[in-house]
Protein backbone atom coordinates (compact mmCIF):
# COMPACT_ATOMS: atom_id res chain seq x y z
CA UNK A 1 0.00 0.00 0.00
CA UNK A 2 3.11 2.67 1.01
CA UNK A 3 4.95 1.67 -1.79
CA UNK A 4 1.81 1.95 -4.67
CA UNK A 5 1.66 5.59 -3.27
CA UNK A 6 5.13 6.81 -3.22
CA UNK A 7 6.36 5.43 -6.10
CA UNK A 8 4.58 7.45 -8.77
CA UNK A 9 4.56 10.47 -6.79
CA UNK A 10 8.43 10.20 -7.16
CA UNK A 11 8.23 9.34 -11.00
CA UNK A 12 6.13 12.27 -11.40
CA UNK A 13 8.73 14.30 -9.13
CA UNK A 14 11.77 13.07 -11.74
CA UNK A 15 9.25 14.23 -14.99
CA UNK A 16 9.09 17.70 -13.36
CA UNK A 17 12.35 18.02 -11.95
CA UNK A 18 13.43 17.11 -15.72
CA UNK A 19 11.10 19.27 -17.66
CA UNK A 20 12.35 22.24 -15.55
CA UNK A 21 16.13 20.97 -16.40
CA UNK A 22 15.57 21.37 -20.00
CA UNK A 23 13.78 25.11 -19.41
CA UNK A 24 17.69 26.03 -17.36
CA UNK A 25 19.70 24.69 -20.34
CA UNK A 26 17.51 26.96 -22.76
CA UNK A 27 18.62 29.49 -20.52
CA UNK A 28 22.12 28.63 -20.03
CA UNK A 29 22.15 28.19 -24.40
CA UNK A 30 20.51 31.66 -24.77
CA UNK A 31 22.33 33.52 -22.18
CA UNK A 32 24.03 36.44 -23.66
CA UNK A 33 26.87 37.04 -21.02
CA UNK A 34 29.25 34.44 -19.60
CA UNK A 35 27.28 35.21 -15.75
CA UNK A 36 23.86 33.93 -17.45
CA UNK A 37 25.74 30.47 -18.60
CA UNK A 38 26.89 30.12 -15.40
CA UNK A 39 23.92 31.15 -13.18
CA UNK A 40 22.15 28.78 -15.50
CA UNK A 41 24.59 25.81 -14.45
CA UNK A 42 24.44 26.37 -11.08
CA UNK A 43 20.26 26.09 -11.13
CA UNK A 44 20.48 22.94 -13.16
CA UNK A 45 23.21 21.72 -10.63
CA UNK A 46 20.09 22.31 -7.86
CA UNK A 47 17.67 20.53 -9.32
CA UNK A 48 20.19 17.59 -10.14
CA UNK A 49 20.44 17.46 -6.39
CA UNK A 50 16.59 17.18 -6.23
CA UNK A 51 16.61 14.58 -8.00
CA UNK A 52 19.48 12.36 -6.84
CA UNK A 53 18.15 12.62 -3.62
CA UNK A 54 14.69 11.61 -4.98
CA UNK A 55 16.39 8.42 -6.19
CA UNK A 56 18.46 8.14 -3.26
CA UNK A 57 14.35 7.62 -1.58
CA UNK A 58 13.21 5.81 -4.62
CA UNK A 59 15.89 3.15 -5.43
CA UNK A 60 15.97 2.41 -1.09
CA UNK A 61 20.41 3.52 -1.42
CA UNK A 62 21.30 5.60 1.28
CA UNK A 63 24.63 6.23 -0.32
CA UNK A 64 23.19 7.95 -3.05
CA UNK A 65 22.45 10.88 -0.59
CA UNK A 66 26.24 11.10 -0.41
CA UNK A 67 27.01 11.61 -3.94
CA UNK A 68 24.54 14.25 -3.55
CA UNK A 69 26.84 16.13 -0.86
CA UNK A 70 29.91 15.63 -3.37
CA UNK A 71 28.05 17.35 -6.08
CA UNK A 72 27.04 20.21 -4.20
CA UNK A 73 30.60 20.90 -3.08
CA UNK A 74 31.83 20.13 -6.87
CA UNK A 75 29.14 22.78 -8.29
CA UNK A 76 30.16 25.32 -5.65
CA UNK A 77 33.61 24.63 -6.26
CA UNK A 78 33.29 24.97 -10.32
CA UNK A 79 31.49 28.42 -10.39
CA UNK A 80 33.72 30.02 -8.16
CA UNK A 81 36.56 28.92 -10.05
CA UNK A 82 35.08 29.22 -13.76
CA UNK A 83 34.27 33.12 -12.37
CA UNK A 84 37.38 33.54 -10.81
CA UNK A 85 39.80 32.23 -13.93
CA UNK A 86 37.24 34.29 -15.96
CA UNK A 87 38.30 37.55 -14.42
CA UNK A 88 41.72 36.76 -14.32
CA UNK A 89 41.54 36.45 -18.14
CA UNK A 90 39.67 39.50 -18.77
CA UNK A 91 41.99 41.33 -16.84
CA UNK A 92 44.96 39.99 -18.48
CA UNK A 93 43.62 40.82 -21.81
CA UNK A 94 42.56 44.23 -20.48
CA UNK A 95 46.23 45.13 -19.65
CA UNK A 96 47.54 43.70 -22.71
CA UNK A 97 45.68 45.84 -24.65
CA UNK A 98 46.02 48.81 -22.83
CA UNK A 99 49.96 48.35 -22.59
CA UNK A 100 49.79 47.97 -26.47
CA UNK A 101 47.93 51.12 -26.64
CA UNK A 102 50.23 53.21 -24.20
CA UNK A 103 53.51 51.41 -26.32
CA UNK A 104 52.16 52.84 -29.37
CA UNK A 105 51.16 56.14 -27.81
CA UNK A 106 54.96 56.43 -26.70
CA UNK A 107 55.92 55.47 -29.97
CA UNK A 108 53.88 58.24 -31.85
CA UNK A 109 54.97 61.16 -29.16
CA UNK B 1 -1.83 2.50 6.23
CA UNK B 2 -1.84 4.03 9.77
CA UNK B 3 -3.05 7.85 10.29
CA UNK B 4 0.81 8.68 11.15
CA UNK B 5 1.95 7.55 7.56
CA UNK B 6 -1.40 9.22 5.96
CA UNK B 7 -0.22 12.37 8.06
CA UNK B 8 3.42 12.04 7.12
CA UNK B 9 2.95 12.11 3.48
CA UNK B 10 0.65 14.79 3.26
CA UNK B 11 2.97 17.25 5.17
CA UNK B 12 5.74 15.62 3.09
CA UNK B 13 3.87 16.41 -0.06
CA UNK B 14 3.34 19.73 0.73
CA UNK B 15 6.59 20.48 1.72
CA UNK B 16 7.67 19.01 -1.95
CA UNK B 17 5.10 21.19 -3.72
CA UNK B 18 5.82 24.30 -2.03
CA UNK B 19 9.33 23.50 -3.19
CA UNK B 20 8.29 22.74 -7.27
CA UNK B 21 5.83 26.18 -6.75
CA UNK B 22 10.01 27.78 -5.94
CA UNK B 23 11.47 26.47 -8.71
CA UNK B 24 8.95 27.15 -11.12
CA UNK B 25 9.07 30.56 -9.46
CA UNK B 26 12.79 30.37 -10.49
CA UNK B 27 12.59 29.87 -14.00
CA UNK B 28 9.70 32.32 -14.63
CA UNK B 29 12.31 34.86 -12.38
CA UNK B 30 15.33 34.29 -15.10
CA UNK B 31 13.22 34.13 -17.99
CA UNK B 32 11.47 37.36 -17.18
CA UNK B 33 13.95 39.77 -16.06
CA UNK B 34 16.20 41.09 -18.80
CA UNK B 35 19.88 41.67 -17.46
CA UNK B 36 21.88 38.72 -15.39
CA UNK B 37 22.28 41.05 -11.95
CA UNK B 38 18.24 40.99 -11.75
CA UNK B 39 18.10 37.34 -12.99
CA UNK B 40 20.67 36.36 -10.60
CA UNK B 41 18.12 37.36 -7.15
CA UNK B 42 15.67 34.87 -8.98
CA UNK B 43 18.20 32.27 -9.43
CA UNK B 44 19.42 32.56 -6.11
CA UNK B 45 15.91 32.00 -4.55
CA UNK B 46 15.44 28.76 -5.29
CA UNK B 47 19.16 27.73 -4.17
CA UNK B 48 18.80 28.18 -1.12
CA UNK B 49 14.64 27.98 -0.70
CA UNK B 50 13.71 25.75 -3.20
CA UNK B 51 16.35 23.25 -2.36
CA UNK B 52 15.65 23.43 1.36
CA UNK B 53 11.61 23.21 1.07
CA UNK B 54 12.11 19.42 -1.40
CA UNK B 55 14.66 17.96 0.98
CA UNK B 56 12.65 18.87 3.99
CA UNK B 57 9.60 17.17 2.54
CA UNK B 58 12.40 14.29 1.77
CA UNK B 59 13.29 14.12 5.20
CA UNK B 60 9.86 13.91 6.49
CA UNK B 61 9.20 10.74 4.05
CA UNK B 62 12.46 9.73 4.95
CA UNK B 63 11.69 8.42 8.88
CA UNK B 64 14.68 9.13 11.11
CA UNK B 65 17.95 7.62 10.03
CA UNK B 66 21.34 9.26 8.61
CA UNK B 67 19.54 9.78 5.31
CA UNK B 68 17.96 12.71 6.91
CA UNK B 69 20.89 13.69 8.74
CA UNK B 70 23.42 13.59 5.23
CA UNK B 71 19.99 15.73 3.67
CA UNK B 72 20.01 18.38 6.74
CA UNK B 73 23.84 18.48 5.91
CA UNK B 74 23.09 19.47 2.19
CA UNK B 75 20.69 22.30 3.47
CA UNK B 76 22.96 23.53 5.98
CA UNK B 77 26.32 23.80 2.61
CA UNK B 78 24.11 25.17 0.56
CA UNK B 79 22.99 27.73 2.91
CA UNK B 80 26.42 28.76 3.04
CA UNK B 81 27.38 27.77 -0.07
CA UNK B 82 24.94 29.58 -2.28
CA UNK B 83 25.17 33.48 -1.68
CA UNK B 84 28.96 32.94 -1.84
CA UNK B 85 28.98 31.64 -5.63
CA UNK B 86 25.83 34.79 -6.20
CA UNK B 87 28.70 37.46 -4.96
CA UNK B 88 31.12 35.55 -6.83
CA UNK B 89 29.01 35.75 -10.26
CA UNK B 90 27.76 39.56 -9.32
CA UNK B 91 31.74 40.55 -9.20
CA UNK B 92 32.42 38.28 -12.59
CA UNK B 93 29.65 40.43 -13.73
CA UNK B 94 30.39 43.70 -12.54
CA UNK B 95 34.44 43.19 -13.39
CA UNK B 96 33.64 42.28 -17.67
CA UNK B 97 31.05 44.34 -18.53
CA UNK B 98 32.41 47.04 -20.01
CA UNK B 99 28.56 49.28 -20.04
CA UNK B 100 27.46 48.56 -16.70
CA UNK B 101 26.29 51.74 -16.36
CA UNK B 102 24.07 51.35 -19.10
CA UNK B 103 22.39 48.75 -17.40
CA UNK B 104 22.42 50.07 -13.49
CA UNK B 105 23.64 53.46 -11.09
CA UNK B 106 27.28 53.53 -10.76
CA UNK B 107 29.09 55.39 -8.06
CA UNK B 108 32.93 55.80 -8.55
CA UNK B 109 34.03 55.72 -5.30
CA UNK B 110 32.15 54.77 -1.66
CA UNK B 111 32.65 57.82 -0.72
CA UNK B 112 29.92 59.91 -3.27
CA UNK B 113 27.53 57.29 -2.28
CA UNK B 114 27.84 57.69 1.55
CA UNK B 115 27.19 61.50 1.13
CA UNK B 116 24.13 60.73 -0.77
CA UNK B 117 22.90 58.70 1.63
CA UNK B 118 23.95 60.86 5.13
CA UNK B 119 22.44 64.00 2.82
CA UNK B 120 18.58 61.53 2.33
CA UNK B 121 18.86 60.57 6.18
CA UNK B 122 19.26 64.06 7.69
CA UNK B 123 16.69 65.96 5.51
CA UNK B 124 13.11 65.61 5.88
CA UNK B 125 12.10 65.23 2.55
CA UNK B 126 13.29 62.15 1.74
CA UNK B 127 10.57 60.69 0.11
CA UNK B 128 10.82 63.81 -2.47
CA UNK B 129 14.75 63.05 -3.02
CA UNK B 130 14.06 59.76 -3.61
CA UNK B 131 11.50 60.47 -6.46
CA UNK B 132 13.40 63.01 -7.96
CA UNK B 133 16.56 60.96 -8.12
CA UNK B 134 14.42 57.84 -9.73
Amino acid sequence: MKESIYHPLFILLLIVLSFMLLVCLIRAVKGPRVADRLMAVNMMGTMVMVMISILALLLREGYLVDICLIYAMISFLSVVVISKVYIGIYEEQHHYQEDAEGGNADECS
Amino acid sequence: MSAVEWIRLIIGCLFILVGMVIFFTELFGVFHFNYVLNRMHAAAMGDTLGISACLIGLMIFSGLNFTTLKMFLIIVFLWFASPVSSHVLSRLEAATNDNLSSHCEIYEDVETLERELAAAGKDGDTEKKEASVS
